[in-house]
């Protein structure tokens, strides 16, 4: 399974607890540059699959409210 | 035991189709076994009186309080003014007689020698004694009783024709939720045929499979209107119901026994078509505003969600990830700007260094004082001669002036 699709398969609250984990990291500062680089991109991707879960939800909410009365 | 005689030889013990009995025996004998139940006191209601003026005989139809019965009383006019004058139809009366067959036509009917008027006192007494024993037998028990569906399919009415409770049931119940379906069955609301109609009326209704909840509805009127409603029959009747029964009798105050075994105890007819559908608008408000609150709590999950992620990704470490980088790039420029500026410390001090020694070299240098035409003459080691002692005759020395060198023995 690539990284890719692991990611998606993450939870919104698993996928915000490692960015939270990922910002402490980085602000504790002490990584090499390397590390800090790694981790920075490991912060935006699980920014991206948060993004993704609420612009999910946002946009099941609109449509429920969409449907026609049945 | 056989009849008793008639006159002639007694008829024999048998009739059959040889010897039958002629019409004379037959009623005869009918009329001895009619006699043998001797004087009774009936309790009953007057469906009819009928008194033709001169006349002595009175005669009376006389009904059973709940059951679709009656028998002729016959009785003199002096009897029925001195036990129950004006006595009206619809009155309740106690009376004592014994039955009475008229052979002539072969009619039965009770001859009373004596009747009372059941007073409105004794009635009640007789109501609170029945509601002891119905509630004593558990009719009135709460557990006992059926909560009628929050929307029943069909509603069953019972009511008075066109009667005010009718309307007010029907109008109501419609208000509040237009597609409430009736089956109404109009009875006789008081009187002698009150209790009858309205037991029939149940049975009818509580058989219809469609029908989830039964009313029972009129509007106030006097105690004696009422009483049908305190009856032991109509009460078991519906005790006995599988429908729940809603009772509606009478204004607020009233409270006949049909309200305490009743499932449940409107106060109006207009209460109870409150009770027993929900109001539409107030039903469909309801529903709209527990919409609107599911999407707002939903809505505001979310949008609480994002702030915390946009705080996230406001954070200096993501927004501006090239601030590690300049923060490194800076540190190795000042890193290289010492490396660059210790260097050039020490080049100058070694330019410096060497520049002194250079000097020092060149002081102590023979150069200059070979150029004033003095010349270093060394033995063969190497050895600088000082003193001639040093040296001996036919020793090669070596002789270094400002410019070359020269080789030269020692001559002495």
């Amino acid at each position: 399974m690539t990284e890719k699709t692991k990611d998606e398969q993450l939870s919104y609250e698993q996928a915000r607890a490692e960015l939270a984990s990922v910002v402490e990291r980085l602000e504790a500062g002490g990584t090499s540059l390397e590390e800090s680089l790694a981790l920075w991109e490991r912060g935006e991707e699980l920014a991206g699959v948060c993004q993704r879960w609420l612009d999910g939800a946002r946009a099941r909410i609109d449509t429920a409210r969409q449907k026609p009365e049945e | 035991m056989s009849a008793g005689e008639v006159g002639r030889g007694a008829p024999p013990e048998r009739s059959t189709s040889e010897e039958p009995w002629p019409v004379r025996v037959v009623s005869q004998k009918i009329g001895a076994w009619i006699a043998r139940l001797g004087w009774v006191w009936v309790d009953g209601q007057v469906a009819q009186i009928s008194r033709r003026p001169g006349a002595t005989t009175v005669f009376l139809t006389l009904r059973d309080p709940s059951a679709d019965l009656s028998l002729t009383v016959t009785t003199n006019r002096d009897v029925l003014d001195a036990g129950a004058p004006e006595l009206r139809e619809g009155a309740r009366v106690v009376l004592h007689a014994k039955p009475e067959f008229y052979a002539a036509r072969g009619t039965l009917s009770l001859r009373a020698d004596e009747i009372r008027q059941v007073g409105l006192g004794e009635l009640l007494a007789r109501l609170e004694k029945l509601k002891k024993l119905l509630a004593a037998e558990g009719l009135f028990d709460r557990a006992r009783k059926r909560r009628p569906p929050f929307l029943p399919g069909r509603v069953g009415l019972i009511t008075g024709r066109a009667s005010a409770a009718e309307r007010d049931v029907l109008t109501n119940a419609r208000r509040r939720w237009p597609a409430v379906d009736f089956r109404t069955v109009n009875v006789a609301v008081q009187g002698p045929s009150a209790v009858p109609d309205i037991v029939g009326a149940l049975k009818v209704l509580d058989a219809d499979p469609a029908v989830d909840v039964i009313v029972i509805a009129r509007g106030g009127g006097s105690i004696e209107d009422l009483l049908p409603f305190s009856d032991e029959a109509l009460c078991r009747a519906v005790f006995a119901c599988r429908t729940p029964v809603v009772s509606a009798i009478g204004h607020e105050t009233d409270a006949p026994l049909l309200d305490y075994v009743a499932d449940v105890r409107a106060s109006t007819p207009t209460d109870a078509a409150k009770r027993i559908v929900p109001d539409l608008t107030e039903e469909v408000r309801l529903i709209g505003q527990a919409r609107s609150r599911l999407e707002r709590a939903v809505r505001n999950l979310v949008d609480r969600e994002q702030h915390r992620l946009d705080l996230f990704r406001s954070r200096p470490v993501l927004a501006r990830p090239q601030v590690m980088v300049d923060q490194r790039a800076a540190d190795v420029t000042a890193l290289r700007d010492r490396a660059g500026r210790c260097l050039e410390h020490r080049l100058s001090g070694a330019t410096d260094d060497l520049r002194h020694t250079l000097a020092r070299l060149r002081a102590l240098s023979p150069a200059a004082t070979l150029d004033r035409g003095y010349a270093i003459v060394q033995r063969g080691d190497g050895h600088v001669v000082r003193a001639a002692s040093e040296v001996a005759k036919g020793d090669p020395l070596r002789v270094r002036l400002a410019e070359g060198e020269l080789t030269a023995t020692v001559d002495g």
